[in-house]
């Protein structure tokens, strides 16, 4: 009950914030854009042009919806705790376990409705296109699961930061290094250092990031191209069920273990 | 209805709170005076559950702390800085009310009562109100729920005058069976609200009682003569040769005067045998500064 309040109180306010409109709105543009695009290919090659161009809507939602999961939630508990208002919250007759639930489920099922009328808008083109509604929807899942393995970082680093500053600040550090730096970096130190093939393997499924990436290219179109090295070497030796079952694994892992360790260390600034 | 029994509390090396005791009765005022860094804030914060302690601590018998949500659901918490939510004050009102276990219209009725207009301010923005306004929706959101204890932490520290005298007031016609713990470093507010006086300092109360029998004892207590202009001057002068007086401070429209415990009543029979037209008297509470210097001395 409590927890269902919270979670409505924190959904109204992202949704009343610029960031999650201005967020949402970019991708419903970006995807537009990426759909008239697939148009020559769909001209062309019909039913897998579309799925290229949801392919790199893929692309762009791997660079947006993590920052988009970011930012409100680093700032939800730093934030509050900055402006004084969490303790207020917390003096009341609720417990720490449940402002923590009501705050990451607010934000996430923000998240949820500004990705589901992004992937409406995108997706409904591409089904009047031929492209099942199914593989839209697969994405849409996959897309969620992003959202909430970041929210649970998020959430779980703003718990531990000292203040809102700190924690925005730390939260970016870790989109540069899981998205913006993550495979070229990594990729990069394999070469240079002449590290085993099997680490980075493990490395693309168990960043969030590459996991997303590997999973949504299996579904929509398993060409080793798009896959890259590690994807490859893992849909050979996973074959595709496995390969996306991993993948979807590691996002929900890092959901799972991101929630419940920002929720420990939140109860345990109480003690 | 709040029972403390050895409580600490420390941050790292600093000890905020010494093995405290305390025991406060179901509708009793008081108040908990001292200077900045004393613990007051510390306290509260266990009382709440923000913060973890050593000892034990109860409300209404259900063991407070981080886990005591029964301890919490007893008390009605006003702090020194009301919180500006990104909610209007009906948005804020509905929340909390809920969240209290009380109903939104008895909380209206009450600020209704507290001279807050929900149906004129229900749709501003907390951020908007003013801080007296924002204090009295907090107050009554603490009350609606009908919470027998009463937690103030500095509630009229961030006020102006105005809202300040109109807060105090609406504390004035709360239920008398609730109890009242607040912190102040006003001694005007403990004199206004308090029937008993709890000063902490260092982590230990040095003071409990009276709060005018604690004025008595930190040097006097400051009496303001108004007399006509023309009559200042005789009537500082004749202070100034009276035993028991500390000092005399004159200006146009009267004069300040500090006696000793108990001389105030042969002071002002002393004006009028003087033959000395007196036109209006105000007792005033001593310094802060100085009550604390007369407890640090009495140790």
């Amino acid at each position: 009950m409590i927890g269902r309040m919270l979670l409505r109180w924190e959904l109204q306010q992202s949704l009343r914030s610029y960031w999650f409109l201005a967020n949402a709105g970019v991708f419903v543009v970006g995807g537009l854009l990426l759909m008239v695009f697939g148009q020559t290919d769909v001209s062309v090659l019909g039913y897998r042009g579309f799925a290229r161009a949801l392919a790199a809507l893929v692309q762009l939602a791997l660079f947006f919806v993590p920052l988009m999961a970011l930012f409100p939630s680093t700032a939800a508990i730093a934030g509050d705790r900055e402006l004084g208002t969490l303790d207020y919250l917390l003096a009341q007759p609720v417990t720490r376990g449940e402002v923590y639930s009501g705050k990451w489920a607010g934000v996430t099922a923000a998240m949820v409705l500004s990705l589901s009328l992004a992937f409406a808008v995108t997706g409904s083109i591409a089904a009047a296109k031929g492209v099942p509604t199914g593989l839209v929807a697969a994405l849409l899942g996959l897309t969620v699961l992003l959202a909430m393995a970041f929210v649970s970082a998020g959430m779980w680093i703003s718990a531990a930061a000292a203040s809102r500053t700190r924690a925005v600040s730390v939260g970016l550090t870790v989109w540069l290094v899981l998205v913006a730096l993550g495979s070229l970096g990594l990729m990069s130190a394999f070469v240079r250092w002449g590290l085993p093939a099997g680490w980075l393997q493990a490395w693309a499924l168990l960043n969030p990031v590459e996991a997303y990436r590997l999973a949504a290219v299996a579904i929509l179109s398993p060409e080793l191209e798009l896959l890259g090295p590690a994807g490859a070497a893992l849909l050979e030796r996973f074959g595709r069920t496995g390969l996306v079952m991993g993948a979807t694994g590691s996002m929900l892992g890092w959901a799972v273990v991101g929630y419940a360790a920002g929720r420990w260390v939140f109860g345990r600034a109480g003690a | 209805m709040i029972n403390a029994n050895r409580l600490s509390k420390s941050y790292g090396d600093h000890v905020v709170l010494r093995e405290l005791g305390l025991q406060v009765d179901r509708g009793e005022r008081v108040a908990i005076l001292g200077l900045n860094g004393a613990g007051k804030t510390t306290l509260f914060r266990c009382l709440l559950g923000l913060t973890g302690f050593e000892g034990d601590l109860q409300v209404g018998g259900h063991l407070a702390g981080p886990h005591g949500r029964e301890a919490r659901r007893l008390i009605g918490y006003v702090p020194q800085q009301p919180p500006r939510f990104d909610l209007t004050l009906d948005g804020f009102i509905e929340l909390f009310s809920a969240l209290r276990g009380g109903s939104a219209p008895d909380v209206r009725k009450r600020l209704d009562g507290l001279g807050l207009s929900v149906r004129e301010h229900g749709r501003k923005s907390l951020r908007d109100l003013s801080g007296g306004m924002l204090q009295k929706a907090v107050l009554g959101i603490a009350l609606g729920a009908e919470a027998p204890v009463l937690l103030l932490d500095e509630p009229t520290a961030n006020l102006d005058a105005g809202s300040r005298r109109e807060f105090l007031a609406a504390l004035g016609r709360i239920d008398p069976a609730t109890t009242l713990l607040f912190a102040s470093h006003r001694l005007s507010d403990v004199e206004a609200l308090a029937d008993r006086l709890l000063v902490l300092s260092e982590g230990r109360f040095v003071y409990d009682g009276r709060p005018g029998q604690l004025w008595r004892l930190a040097g006097g207590i400051e009496l303001r003569l108004m007399v006509p202009s023309d009559h200042v001057e005789a009537l500082a002068r004749m202070l100034e040769s009276r035993s028991g007086v500390r000092f005399v401070r004159a200006n146009g429209t009267g004069v300040l005067v500090r006696v000793e415990d108990g001389r105030e009543l042969d002071l002002l029979l002393a004006v009028r045998e003087a033959g000395i037209p007196l036109l209006d008297f105000r007792t005033h509470p001593p310094a802060l500064e100085e009550v604390m210097a007369h407890l640090s001395e009495a140790e």
